[in-house]
């Protein structure tokens, strides 16, 4: 696929399931590229850079500066192919990598010996070969790779580590990201809005941290996890790994992720745990005075630690709904997080939600949504799900489809009624499935209908062109048998005229006849 | 090791350039065959000598790992590719002669289930030239489907080109080759002798199992005597 545009070029893969069709910042200089090369991949699909990255881009795969020389920078009008990344947890196809080319000005053999010394073949062979593993979720290893590719190991190797990096081979996504996340622009604002906004509470809660850990990368305390990676000794909150802000060298999978809660909270002991169990029968929900209770543990871990408890799960729905709604709320309120929240946690609780406290923080909103729904309780997390499936579907028929844009739409203007999801409905996630597929198919039909609609049409135009046309023929046969007919009177006056020079009666007389005959 | 374009073009016989393996791209065979506690790793690719040395270890790890090797052949690998290209690098400052050469290269290869017999010749003085090139073409050309003959072949030219630029350098300080080579291009007529056809004709064959066990019972055989 490619397209060109005059002032930027672009780069886009395709993975497996479709495109992801999102929106990046334009770059104008190879280190904002590449600071935001990794989130941007991560985040959006779109890569927009223009000349001048070119060369940085070459830098940071190690290309060989003495062949830089023969490179073009890429021309204007000629562009990149499109390869979009495929960062959303899909995995990657890798079959859409189409020729490179740098501008249709230079000549063939020009080119195929830029394709060489960059390596693009090798690109080519790599992502082939990986698009052609029987097993799809199988790694190509780098040693396959080299293998199979003609060339010489070090600059494969380079090139195979450039794609690693940047996910466009071998992705796999982390092991809780099954969400089907829909980024757009302002949606990747509010988060980052959001998470902030959760940060600096999340130190508040818990301010008896025995360990602090600082991020690298955004100097801030980490709370809920942090990624370590003991390769470059470098430690980063869950945001700026997402980001990716850290250095250029280090590789995504070295880091390892350290639960922040786990860590710093010491061993509950016995005596402490029955405190916590004590408390919760004489208060319920009330979590503020089991932590004042059980001594020296906030809110937080005491319900965490509740959670954990074997049997913690028939003690919440022993309680009254209601009082749960309520504590929904308390907790949420006392989180101090923006409104948006709540109607993000139950549109993304519309969907798989995992009830693991701590899910994977690579994407804090989830982390969030995943962590309340799981300190409600199942009822509560099945309530609200079930509310915004009602908002969701109260909006349009269309608001329920498969194109991510219409859903991400929809959650954003949930954020204006979130206040309103407060009732409960009956239908259950199951019935709005079973709607879901009805619409589709509806659609499908409507589709087809138009098609069919627009064939007929366009049948009917051929038909009378083709009639405008049978006219016309028979019209200019018509008029060549009349020329035929006019040459030969003009022949026969001509003969007559000949024969009349040369007076013979004879001659008259055939004249006559070969007149009577025309 | 820029290429001396005069000598490339030039009939001047007696030229002499700085060593380099007479390619576009100046990369090493580099053959390995290493053997610890009974496992055995055989393994043959090409190296741009240019890498930092730091590649060799790199790419050795890199090999163990995506191989599951036992680690003591990380710094076996990493040896045997370094003793390689200190072995290429002396051989780099010094001269040697290109003349009018142009050499016969032959292909007799087993990658996997497929064989491969071919001969062709080959112009020493074309520092353009590429067995990477060549080898796709082939590759392309006679519908191999196995990815991995590709570069087996390239690393085949590559391997022989090597020897012959060896020897052109070992003999630079004598002049007979030279004079071989003089006279070996003389002679050669532009149409080829029908007899000879068959020999230069490529062969690819498509082996079963049973014939690639038997083949590489042989091959055992005969590296052990």
């Amino acid at each position: 696929m490619k397209s060109c545009s005059p002032e930027k070029s672009y780069v886009r893969v395709a993975p497996r399931g479709g495109e992801v069709n999102m929106e990046a910042a334009d770059c104008s200089s190879f280190t904002i590229v590449h600071l935001c090369l990794l989130p941007v991949l991560q985040m959006t699909g779109r890569l927009l850079w223009t000349d001048g990255c070119w060369n940085g881009f070459l830098a940071s795969i190690n290309f060989p500066s003495r062949l830089t020389r023969l490179l073009p920078p890429p021309p204007v009008p000629g562009c990149l192919t499109s390869y979009t990344s495929p960062l959303i947890p899909g995995g990657f196809r890798g079959t859409t990598f189409t020729n490179v080319r740098f501008g249709s000005s230079r000549s063939s053999s020009m080119q195929s010996r830029l394709r060489r010394t960059l390596g693009i073949t090798n690109i080519t062979g790599i992502l082939s070969s990986g698009s052609s593993e029987k097993n799809p979720t199988t790694k190509i290893t780098f040693t396959e790779a080299r293998k199979t590719i003609i060339g010489d190991v070090g600059s494969v190797r380079r090139v195979f580590d450039f794609l690693e990096t940047w996910g466009l081979i071998n992705y796999s996504p982390g092991p809780a990201s099954k969400l089907p996340l829909k980024w757009e622009e302002k949606e990747t604002k509010s988060n980052t809005a959001l998470s902030q906004s959760t940060e600096p509470t999340g130190n508040s809660v818990e301010p008896t941290v025995p360990k602090k850990r600082l991020c690298s990368g955004c100097k801030t305390v980490c709370s809920i996890a942090c990624f370590a990676c003991d390769k470059y000794d470098l430690t980063l909150c869950a945001r700026c790994y997402v980001r990716g802000n850290y250095r250029v060298g280090v590789n995504s999978t070295e880091f390892r992720r350290v639960e922040i809660n786990e860590e710093i909270k010491a061993d509950w002991t016995e005596k402490e745990i029955l405190h916590l169990l004590e408390a919760i029968m004489h208060y319920g929900d009330d979590w503020k005075r089991v932590a004042e209770v059980v001594g020296g543990r906030s809110e937080m871990e005491c319900v965490t630690r509740f959670i954990k408890l074997p049997f913690g799960e028939q003690f919440v729905g022993a309680s009254d709904s209601t009082d749960v709604d309520k504590k929904f709320y308390q907790m949420e309120d006392q989180n101090n997080t923006e409104f948006g929240l709540q109607s993000f946690g139950k549109s993304f609780a519309n969907k798989r939600m995992r009830l693991s406290p701590l899910a994977d923080a690579s994407n804090p909103i989830a982390a969030q949504a995943a962590f309340l729904s799981a300190l409600v309780g199942v009822e509560v997390a099945e309530a609200a799900a079930s509310a915004a499936v009602k908002a969701l579907a109260e909006f349009s028929y269309g608001a329920i489809k498969e194109s991510p844009g219409s859903l991400s739409s929809h959650t954003r203007q949930q954020e204006h009624d979130a206040t309103a999801n407060g009732d409960t409905s009956l239908k259950t996630l199951e019935g709005s499935l079973l709607d879901v597929k009805s619409q589709l198919d509806k659609e499908e039909q409507d589709l087809e209908r138009a098609i069919f609609s627009i064939a007929e049409v366009q049948m009917k135009e051929i038909q009378d062109k083709i009639s405008h046309f049978e006219e016309f023929e028979s019209q200019v046969e018509r008029e060549w048998q009349q020329l035929q007919q006019m040459k030969n009177t003009l022949f026969v006056d001509q003969l007559t005229l000949l024969f009349n020079k040369t007076p013979a009666p004879k001659a008259g007389e055939s004249v006559q006849q070969l007149v009577k005959i025309e | 090791m820029k290429p001396h374009a005069a000598a490339s073009t030039s009939s001047n016989r007696n030229t002499t350039v700085k060593f380099r393996i007479p390619t576009s791209d100046n990369l090493v065979p580099i053959r390995l065959d290493i053997e610890i506690d009974g496992q055995r790793f055989r393994d043959a690719f090409t190296w741009n000598p240019s890498d930092p040395d730091s590649e060799v270890v790199i790419f050795a790890k890199r090999t163990v790992k995506d191989l599951k090797l036992p680690p003591a052949f990380i710094t076996q690998i990493a040896q045997s590719i370094q003793s390689q290209l200190t072995e290429f690098r002396s051989l780099e400052g010094q001269d040697m002669y290109t003349g009018e050469k142009i050499v016969p290269i032959k292909l007799d290869l087993r990658v996997n289930h497929t064989l491969i017999k071919d001969q062709f010749l080959w112009d020493l003085n074309n520092f353009e030239s590429s067995p990477e090139v060549f080898a796709r073409t082939f590759c392309t050309d006679l519908g191999v489907e196995d990815p991995e003959v590709g570069p087996a072949i390239a690393f085949a030219i590559r391997e022989q080109l090597y020897e012959i630029a060896i020897q052109s350098v070992a003999s630079a300080r004598e002049t007979r080759i030279n004079k071989k080579g003089r006279r070996g291009a003389a002679e050669q007529f532009p149409a080829r002798k029908r007899r000879e056809w068959d020999v230069y004709e490529p062969i690819v064959d498509l082996l079963s199992s049973e014939e690639v066990d038997a083949l590489e019972a042989r091959e055992e055989r005969n590296a052990r005597t």
